[in-house]
């Protein structure tokens, strides 16, 4: 299904929603990131991308598994799966739309991951193509995506100036479209021959390139006990935010969390965890297999762009850029990867 | 509704035996399912323990996959999940979720030898395949067991050895001289040398401390056994047990879901970081 | 004005006569408009460095590091190591010095002035573009930064004050006072704001509306630690507030292990984050000498400095302390004069 929806009318599908709960990009303390919508009214699409990725929605920093205590000397254990309202995203750039199907794989799998899942299955991600790129780190293009993909996306927007755009692309995002009817307007043939100018203006601007992905991957393989990677994370501080912010990093940590030492009572909790910082390989016995910046650091590059890509056949990576940007020491994945290919 | 992989059932405790004592104390617990949820296993498996409040620890299934009424899991003092199933006793429920992992693939070493070689707390993991390979014992060639401790008072599982000498060779050893002592005096994988096992028609499994398989698995080479013909187990960090949180992650593998068993030829495609 | 060819003939000098192993230094990034930290080993590598309002890191962080490196290494290299240093991160080097982190003779300062202007606070001038990113950013010479916006390649000019970061506009001290060398013009602070200023500001804040902000900010932390992992004064192996530092050797004990506290569990939330932030602000009392990097690299802006700022405005109004400042003096909290006040013990 393909729609226009002039801006003002933007309000009035989003007030359309009103049996979900809706989040768009807001630019507050000085970042863009999203934020509940209360009335259509308050949406702004003027974004770049947000600080965090869409991610967040699905696998949300914390989530408790189940609370714990004891019954008469008998542990008693009470799930906490989330049963969310359905949410629609609107604001999601393609970047971000293209790392759901990735974390999609991540948690099915062997084994399906049901508190993902149940959040996952009630989200509903409108994207926003991107006419232009927002920093000098978007790589999309780079990485076998657009800035106006549709994978990951239920729905397709791109602006037109003072019109959207609309496009359904699965089932969900057909029927989120449909619950607005009335603000749409069908789509000229004019309309159709500006999209198409839009968006193949959008992928003639210069991206950073790669090269050959698959290139890239080899020489990952060849390069593991190169001492570039030391001599790369040599400035790196092994905080968490080139994986906090990435659309795709998933790695967690489990912990008992006591909520009241004297009955036992308490949850265990899931939370966002990084392969940057020390303990996150360390084995009781004090044994590191990654002790060191660089190790990690090509742990995180190789994940991306090899070990990802044997299993799934595609790269871990989307090419939003945040994890370039972000870096307080100016380490970029783009140059690791030209050096890495060049040795 | 898909099952709640993070869910653990519960377990109850009701047996404990003290294999050795110090500072790194190994314990065997029995342990019932009350609910009568219990779990079949395959040789190698782990399951993920818990102690409400402390959190959870991956341990490999020590009993055999034969032995359907209770699982057996022997756990070194370490840190601090491990530490409080020192101090359960039995009736203490825990929360236990599995099985995890790959398998020995015992049925492609039918009519083979078998040349176990264990040290410490790592006879754990390669116990339920000598249990089943002897419960089998028209299956397989000769049985031969080697098991290293530091003392003999740190043997593990004394008493079942004096069974399975019935229908295994065993070659105990101790590091250090000790009076009376009727076995091997010295390192696992020297008396691995002195033994001298044939490599013809034979499959080595090994565990037990790393530096101890290093030298094993060139002691194994040497001997003439193929990468193929060697078997181990790796460990590493691990939360979920799923292959998602991404700890245990080796190469293109997750180590609780690909692994813990490995041939040596496989093991030696992966990065060594582990 | 800094003459960067003068702090590149200074660098290589070092190197060529041995005197330091390696400089620590700026040089332009392959991501952004902003400077990059860069190790200097080769003399003629010193062609490299950059001297500019983007040179935002203090890299005494980096004296902290290669400590920890050569206490582990089985050949340590305890040559003395150069570094370029803003005012701010000189008296970071004067703190480690008072705490004894290494001597005088293992550092070679390499002092820039600023010249009374300082550097760019990255979030200010992102705000100003509404999230758009700067291709180039330049002084004008006088009040303005010249900036291009990447994409459609506008150029700007933005008054200074508007976009320099907030511990510049209260600097005290944009020269270097521990130095081995200056360059640039010793000035005066250029005084577009009054010492603690913004401190000052938020205190004029009701105790209710400061913890409603607080808390607003707390719930927002990622717990991703750069706050921590930037900061020269985080130097302690093992932080006392979180479990993803607890050091751990093949002896350490079950029991060590098992028994060790957790202070703050992983879990981002209000009390957890609460739990985390404050203890690392009272850890750095007397301590923080207000480079802003804890500010900086927080990548959803939480007003980080302001914790610290309000206990160093506390030091300096009770104990007329700066750390820092005076390398011979001793530090705050090791230290008692007849004279301190004495009225918050009861």
């Amino acid at each position: 299904m393909e729609k226009i929806l002039s801006q003002e009318k933007l309000r009035e599908w989003v007030d359309a929603l009103d049996d979900c709960e809706v989040y768009a990009p807001a630019f507050a303390d000085s970042v863009w990131n999203f934020a509940r919508v209360k009335a259509g009214a308050d949406i702004d699409l003027s974004h770049t991308n947000t600080i965090g990725s869409v991610k967040e929605f699905a696998f949300p920093q914390r989530e408790v598994f189940f609370c714990f205590e004891k019954k008469d000397g008998v542990p008693v254990l009470t799930p906490t799966l989330p049963d969310p309202k359905p949410t629609v995203v609107f604001g999601v750039r393609p970047c971000d739309g293209r790392g759901m199907p990735r974390n999609d794989t991540v948690f099915n799998k062997e084994f399906e991951d049901p508190y993902y899942w149940a959040r996952r299955n009630k989200l509903t991600l409108v994207g926003l193509a991107c006419n232009q790129p927002h920093s000098p780190n978007c790589f999309c293009q780079s990485v076998g995506g657009s800035p106006h993909a549709e994978e990951g996306l239920d729905i397709l927007m791109t602006d037109l100036g003072d019109r959207f755009h609309v496009k359904g692309v699965t089932a969900k995002g057909v029927e989120a479209m449909e619950r607005g009817r009335d603000a749409f307007d069908a789509v000229s043939d004019a309309d159709q021959a500006e999209v198409e100018k839009v968006h193949a203006t959008s992928r003639s601007h210069s991206q950073r390139p790669l090269g050959n992905l698959d290139a890239i991957a080899e020489a990952i393989r060849e390069s593991f006990d190169s001492p570039l990677w030391a001599d790369m994370a040599q400035h790196c501080i092994g905080c968490g935010i080139c994986t906090f912010l990435c659309p795709t990093c998933h790695c967690f940590d489990i912990n008992d969390e006591v909520i009241n030492p004297t009955t036992g009572e308490g949850e265990r909790v899931r939370t966002w965890d990084n392969c940057q910082f020390p303990d996150f390989t360390m084995h009781t016995s004090g044994h590191n297999p990654r002790g060191d910046l660089g190790s990690r650091l090509r742990q995180r590059v190789s994940h991306k762009f090899l070990y990802f890509v044997e299993n799934h056949k595609t790269q871990q990576c989307t090419g939003c850029g945040r994890c370039i940007t972000e870096c307080p020491v100016g380490i970029d994945i783009i140059a690791v990867l030209e050096r890495v290919g060049q040795s | 509704m898909t099952d709640n992989i993070y869910l653990p059932k519960i377990g109850r405790i009701v047996g404990i035996n003290e294999e050795t004592l110090g500072a790194r104390a190994i314990k065997t617990f029995k342990v019932e399912f009350p609910n009568g949820d219990g779990f079949e296993h395959n040789c190698g498996q782990c399951a993920m323990l818990s102690m409400f409040g402390k959190g959870e620890s991956m341990i490999s299934i020590a009993s055999s996959p034969l032995v359907k009424e209770y699982k057996q899991f022997s756990i070194m003092k370490m840190g601090r999940v491990t530490s409080a199933f020192h101090a359960a006793k039995i009736g203490d429920f825990i929360g236990i979720r599995g099985p995890y992992g790959n398998q020995f693939p015992l049925d492609d070493w039918k009519g083979r030898d078998l040349v176990f070689i264990g040290g410490g707390v790592g006879l754990a993991p390669i116990w339920p395949v000598i249990q089943t390979a002897v419960a089998r014992r028209e299956d397989f060639g000769k049985i031969t067991v080697f098991y290293g401790a530091r003392t003999s008072s740190d043997i593990m599982y004394e008493a079942d050895f004096e069974k399975l000498k019935a229908s295994a060779e065993v070659q105990l050893s101790v590091d250090s001289p000790e009076e009376g002592w009727p076995g091997y005096t010295g390192f696992v994988p020297a008396n691995l040398m002195d033994k001298a096992p044939t490599p013809d028609n034979a499959i080595a499994i090994t565990c037990g401390p790393p530096i101890m398989i290093k030298f094993v698995i060139q002691n194994l080479q040497a001997l003439g056994f193929a990468d193929e013909q060697i078997y181990t187990t790796i460990e590493n960090k691990m939360k979920c047990g799923v292959g998602k949180c991404g700890r245990c992650n080796v190469g293109k593998d997750y180590v609780c879901v690909k692994g813990p068993v490995y041939s040596w030829a496989e093991l030696k495609s992966l990065p060594q970081e582990y | 004005m800094v003459n960067v060819e003068e702090i590149r003939g200074y660098a290589a000098g070092l190197l060529e006569k041995g005197e330091v192993k390696s400089v620590l230094g700026f040089r332009r990034g392959s991501a952004s408009a902003f400077a990059e930290p860069c190790t200097l080993i080769e003399a003629s590598d010193a062609a490299s460095l950059v001297w500019d309002p983007t040179c935002l890191n203090n890299l005494a962080l980096y004296l902290v590091k290669d400590r920890k490196q050569q206490a582990v290494s089985k050949t340590p290299d305890t040559r003395p190591v150069g570094i370029v240093a803003k005012g701010c991160d000189s008296r970071a080097i004067g703190v480690l010095l008072q705490e004894n982190y290494f001597k005088r003779e293992d550092v070679v300062v390499i002092g820039v002035s600023c010249e009374g202007t300082g550097v760019v606070d990255p979030r200010k001038l992102s705000a100003k573009l509404k999230g758009r990113t700067a291709s180039r950013v330049t002084f004008d010479g006088a009040d303005g930064i010249n900036v291009s916006v990447y994409g459609d390649g506008t150029e700007t000019v933005i008054p200074a004050r508007e976009v320099l970061a907030d511990r510049c506009l209260e600097c005290r001290a944009a020269t270097p006072t521990l130095n081995d060398v200056v360059f640039g013009e010793t000035v005066e602070a250029r005084g577009y704001n009054e010492p603690f200023h913004a401190a000052k500001e938020a205190e004029k804040v009701s105790e209710d509306e400061r913890w409603a902000n607080w808390e607003h900010h707390f719930d927002r932390c990622l717990r991703c630690f750069a706050c921590r992992a930037v900061c020269p004064m985080c130097y302690c192996p093992e932080c006392v507030v979180d479990s993803t530092t607890f050091v751990v050797t093949l002896g350490t004990s079950a029991e060590e292990k098992a028994n060790r506290i957790r202070w703050c569990e992983r879990s981002a939330n209000t009390s957890e984050s609460a739990v985390y932030h404050l203890t690392r602000a009272i850890h750095l009392a007397g301590r923080c000498i207000d480079c802003g990097e804890c500010e900086r690299v927080c990548p959803v802006n939480i007003p980080l400095r302001l914790l610290n700022t309000k206990l160093e405005k506390e030091a300096f109004e009770m104990f007329e302390y700066q750390a820092g400042h005076d390398i011979e003096q001793a530090s705050l909290l090791s230290s008692f004069r007849d004279e301190d006040p004495n009225s918050f013990i009861r």
